[in-house]
């Protein structure tokens, strides 16, 4: 038996747990919050642009569950929006219940308010991980997925403070980046003035604080625009973005409101009062962050340098997924990277080799290029998502961006990987 | 590779924190007022680095002197004074925790003249706090002539180490060792954990002080107490036999390096995951972790200022310099 520790219970935890679990792994999850998915709380976006494509190939490859629920709990499908096409927007409020339902029934063992402060080490390899209490948890194989968000210190100094976002830090307590325990220092993203770390892409509204046109509009259509004020408009603004792929200007120029449960809305923070100026937004208020009108949670601040494989480099047995393993932006990315680094995490248990997934696949493809170019200092200012900015045009250009589940059936097969995921290994 | 001694700061998220060490990169749990980066702390709470930046970088109001009137000055025995203060209902509910204490002073003495005292009991409800006294030296003597009024300055609270394990035994036995002196602030620590429903068995030892000081505080405690000497072979004897009788969850020691030592060296031998408890010995004289005179070292040769610094306790013990 090989016992795999996550720490972190977000998408690419709770991925890399459920891969783990597949593969024959006995899986415990740490997760410093009470409830599991993390930022995934407050996501939904699914499917939009090159997301189609990975979720497709990432259910073929074995992973579909987590997609199942996000799918099964969308709210509208097939939404176009500025720069986007058929995305799936998730229901923010249902989805966790239904995640941790899974696990259970799966046999994973999730710890919730169990933060992880330290490692043990016995020369390069994780003996165990530390909580915040003292207890140590021991494991053969550690995935690390604690995101690179927060805490308060870095909101405040690479941003406008604490913005009281759903990570909660001063309930939970700080993020601590275990690999950089293990001896491993962290790689840090850039914003594109040099600047380290991004502000995080969207907030919510709360719906009941809109007006009944919105409401009724929104969960009719999933998506409203409303166009801001001339004198308000800051194209500038785009540029702290984490999510490039909404770092248009038509994002500028409107607001952008998805139905998610919440209103989603397209725009790091926004101050309430020149909020409260566009017509059927006069009683908004915020739903996360609390604070969404002076900012929004910063991240990036803390990436580990891993291989393809997902494997942490200097750390004999840590593996790394989702934000803390790249530049990425998305739930479906840290489902990816999560799915992947959890299967690994067996193999790595086992001795066996590691599996890379090809660059043919849209999946082996972001995580090799974002690996590649994370090594440069342009690429250190770049985020890396099915879903837009310059690596959509990539699988547009390399041809990896297809809607057609048969095709991308048959090119799986021909790679003999159809359901490599479902394999139990031990 | 890795943070193997987690040292927390016993005034963190306080209203004395952010302090001077803060403005000086000498923060003791936050990393950006250290000087680095990012975030690297074990502090859940409130971010120390945003309080700073709220107070426009500056250091919170630190504790201030205050005159203090003496309701009652009685004397035990050769050397002991029981010093009765009146104080704000504030302050006496600050110092009513576990580890409290305070600096003291005649107040015609200058400021090196601040001597550290552990409170052995504290009442909210009538602003009052109760300190004994053994006269020892220069800053103590000092105190004889105090009538009327006395300078004061608190809270403080770090008397105690391996307080987070205090404060977390609920409904277990407890064994509380005392002696001499410092069975004053054992008071506070007694009251603590039976208010929390532990059974405790208290060991007296009376020491070179007596122990007449302190038996009127415990009227209305209900609890075991056992008389030792525990300077003889036959006193610690009994004193390992009492050990023996029951599962104990915590030790409370409070006296000298050595006690905490055979103290330590007992729970060792017992196999079980006996928490210890213990006063905090170190020589201190500003409270603030600036002028270095508690500074002690971990047995990873961390420096520590054990004014304001919560430390893994065995850590301490093991550098420590035993006293007689």
């Amino acid at each position: 038996m090989v016992k795999v520790v996550v720490i972190g219970g977000g998408w690419a935890g709770v991925a890399a747990a459920i891969t783990a679990r597949k593969a024959g792994a006995q899986v415990t999850i740490l997760e410093r919050m009470d409830i599991l998915l993390g930022l995934g709380n407050v996501g939904g976006i699914m499917r939009n642009n090159g997301r189609y494509t990975a979720t497709e190939e990432c259910t073929l490859l074995g992973a579909g569950e987590l997609f199942e629920i996000t799918d099964k709990t969308a709210r509208h499908v097939n939404v176009d929006f500025p720069g986007h096409s058929h995305a799936s927007l998730y229901d923010v409020c249902k989805v966790e219940p239904i995640v941790r339902k899974l696990l259970a029934d799966r046999g994973i063992d999730f710890k919730l308010r169990s933060r992880a402060v330290d490692v043990k080490m016995n020369n390069d390899s994780v003996r165990g991980i530390v909580l915040h209490g003292g207890e140590v948890i021991e494991g053969d194989v550690f995935v690390e997925a604690t995101g690179s968000t927060g805490p308060m210190g870095n909101c405040l100094k690479y941003g406008n403070g604490c913005a009281m976002c759903i990570l909660r830090c001063p309930s939970f307590g700080p993020r601590i980046s275990l690999s950089q325990k293990a001896g491993v220092e962290d790689i840090l993203g850039k914003r594109s003035d040099g600047s380290y770390g991004a502000f995080s892409g969207s907030c919510k509204l709360n719906k009941d604080s809109l007006s009944p046109e919105i409401v009724e509009e929104l969960n009719q259509k999933g998506v409203v625009i409303l166009p801001v004020p001339k004198e308000d408009i800051h194209v500038k603004k785009l540029e702290m973005k984490v999510c490039q792929q909404y770092a248009l200007k038509e994002y500028a120029e409107n607001l952008i409101l998805l139905d998610t449960g919440h209103a989603k809305l397209m725009a790091p923070f926004y101050p309430l009062d020149k909020l409260r100026r566009i017509k059927g937004l006069e009683n908004a208020r915020y739903e996360d962050p609390y604070s969404g009108g002076i900012g929004n949670s910063v991240r990036y601040l803390s990436i580990a340098p891993r291989d393809n494989k997902m494997k942490i480099t200097g750390v004999d047995n840590m593996l790394c997924a989702g934000e803390k393993s790249g530049l990425f932006v998305g739930h479906t990315e840290a489902i990816v990277t999560g799915s992947l680094a959890g299967h690994n995490s067996v193999r790595l248990g086992k001795g066996m080799s590691l599996l890379e997934l090809p660059v043919n696949l849209a999946c082996g493809d972001l995580i090799a290029f974002a690996n590649d170019r994370i090594k440069t200092e342009e690429g250190l200012k770049t985020r890396y998502t099915f879903a837009g900015a310059d690596y959509f045009q990539r699988m547009k250009d390399l041809n990896l961006y297809t809607t057609d589940k048969t095709e991308l059936k048959s090119k799986i097969e021909r790679m003999n990987l159809l359901n490599i995921f479902e394999e139990k290994l031990v | 590779m890795g943070q193997k001694n987690i040292v927390t700061c016993i005034d963190a998220g306080s209203e004395y924190c952010p302090c001077y060490l803060a403005e000086n990169n000498e923060c003791i749990t936050c990393s950006h007022l250290q000087g680095k980066s990012f975030c690297d702390c074990n502090w859940s709470g409130v971010c120390i680095y945003q309080e700073f930046s709220w107070c426009g970088n500056m250091k919170k109001n630190p504790r201030e002197t205050i005159e203090s009137k003496i309701i009652e000055k009685k004397q035990f025995g050769e050397n002991v004074f029981v010093f009765k203060f009146h104080v704000s209902k504030t302050l006496a509910r600050q110092l009513k925790q576990p580890g409290s204490y305070i600096f003291v002073r005649d107040m015609e003495k200058p400021l090196y003249f601040d001597v550290p005292m552990s409170i052995m009991y504290a009442d909210e409800q009538r602003g009052e706090i109760h300190i004994a006294v053994q006269i020892l030296g220069v800053k103590t003597k000092a105190l004889l002539d105090c009538q009327e009024k006395m300078f004061i300055k608190g809270p403080y609270w770090n008397g105690l180490i391996g307080l987070k394990d205090l404060k977390g035994t609920e409904d277990k036995d407890v064994l509380v060792v005392g002696r001499g002196i410092a069975l004053a602030p054992a008071m506070l620590a007694v009251e603590y954990l039976l208010h929390h429903h532990n059974r405790i068995t208290f060991v007296i030892d009376p020491g070179k002080t007596g122990s007449a000081f302190i038996e009127d505080y415990f009227n209305g405690l209900e609890m075991d107490k056992v008389y030792l000497n525990l300077r003889t072979e036959e006193g610690l004897k009994q004193l390992s036999h009492l050990f023996r009788q029951k599962s104990y969850s915590l030790v409370y020691s409070g006296g000298s390096d050595l006690l905490h030592q055979s103290l330590k060296d007992l729970i060792a031998k017992s196999d079980e995951n006996i928490k210890l408890v213990a006063t905090n010995n170190h020589e201190i004289c500003c409270g603030e972790g600036v002028c270095g005179s508690c500074t002690a070292h971990t047995i990873n040769g961390k420096r520590i200022k054990m004014c304001k610094a919560q430390v893994d306790v065995e850590e301490i013990i093991e550098r420590g310099n035993i006293h007689g």
